[in-house]
């Protein structure tokens, strides 16, 4: 029963991803988009465990747009196309902005 | 076969109550909603449980006091009001909420409760 | 095929909306059935006919328009939250006319006849 959690917030700004961190569950999504690419190399990244199985990805452009480098190895790097793919996948979509 | 359940809608409140209209917007919604007999449950996460401390006074600043109608909730049926634990710990209050029949979830439970909803709205 | 709903809050001059726009775009686009748009808080401000936006930037009503237009795409806005911005169906009338004036009675419908509710 994943959730989607779509990310639209720089942490830095507000506690939006701290909040959408305090509801993960194991197996969960979560998608950096539009200022949630400013996370992508804040610490609170690698308090995510490996064993909670949680997929991280980043809508190409947003984070390109913001000159923002994706680490391949950590994320998946998605198009609109798949967000919305990602929507009827998972079970729920909660956004953090 | 989709939809033989009915829909739980979860209202995450995460603002606190007076600098915007989030979370006057979150309970109009909440009325509506379950005016319609639509099962929703509300939550109180982050800055959010700010909107249920007692002793407020918004009139004091101009604004209508909307917390008020939090007390007509039952009379609403809305029955299932969750508040995330670690919030409250992380701004040092206590449980002394404005209404009654409030539910303080520690973080694993607030997530699996929020979980169990079918669409989520937040504001 | 499972369907979408879509709230909109976020005002037309926020590059947010512009997200909003193309995620709606993309899924008509690929399919999916969108059984409406729910524009609340400072979204209503995307019917505003009368908004003046330089023509060089980004112009959701249009986009707007364009997606009702060609898959008939439901846009209702929240017609209490809209009065609060100064937009009003009465005389003079500056809603745009492809948007139905709703009120929250409409979001319980399109939560209830969609597989998915997305907020932007």
């Amino acid at each position: 029963m994943p959730t989607l959690h779509i990310v639209r917030q720089s942490t830095f700004n507000s506690d939006d991803f701290t909040q959408c961190l305090q509801v993960l569950r194991n197996n969960d999504v979560i998608v950096f988009i539009d200022d949630g690419c400013y996370n992508l190399h804040h610490p609170l990244i690698s308090t995510i465990g490996s064993e909670a199985n949680i997929q991280l990805s980043v809508i190409d452009k947003h984070a390109k747009a913001r000159g923002i480098t994706i680490d391949e190895s950590l994320y998946t790097i998605i198009n609109m196309n798949n967000l919305v793919e990602l929507t009827l996948t998972t079970n729920r979509v909660i956004t953090w902005q | 076969m989709p939809h033989i359940l009915p829909k739980l809608t979860a209202i995450i409140n995460s603002k606190a109550p007076f600098s915007n209209t989030a979370g006057k917007d979150a309970l109009d919604i909440a009325l509506i909603f379950g005016s319609f007999e639509q099962p929703t449950s509300l939550f109180f996460q982050g800055d959010g449980v700010w909107q249920l401390i007692q002793e407020q006074n918004g009139a004091l600043i101009s604004v209508k006091d909307y917390l008020k109608t939090f007390a007509a909730f039952e009379f609403y049926d809305l029955e299932n009001i969750y508040v995330c634990q670690e919030s409250l710990f992380q701004r040092s209050l206590t449980t002394d909420f404005h209404i009654e029949k409030v539910q303080v979830l520690a973080k694993k439970k607030f997530a699996d409760k929020l979980a169990t909803h079918h669409t989520v709205l937040r504001f | 095929m499972k369907k979408i709903a879509v709230v909109v809050t976020t005002p037309p001059y926020s590059n947010l909306s512009v997200t909003a726009l193309d995620y709606v775009e993309t899924a008509l686009k690929s399919g999916v059935e969108l059984v409406g748009v729910f524009f609340y808080q400072d979204g209503v401000m995307h019917a505003n006919q009368q908004a003046q936006i330089a023509s060089d930037e980004f112009q959701c009503l249009q986009q707007w328009q364009l997606l009702h237009q060609r898959f008939q795409l439901p846009l209702h806005l929240c017609i209490t939250a809209a009065e609060k911005r100064g937009l009003s169906d009465g005389q003079p009338n500056n809603i745009h006319p492809n948007f139905t004036v709703s009120g929250l009675g409409e979001l319980v419908e399109l939560v209830n006849k969609a597989d998915r509710l997305v907020q932007f």
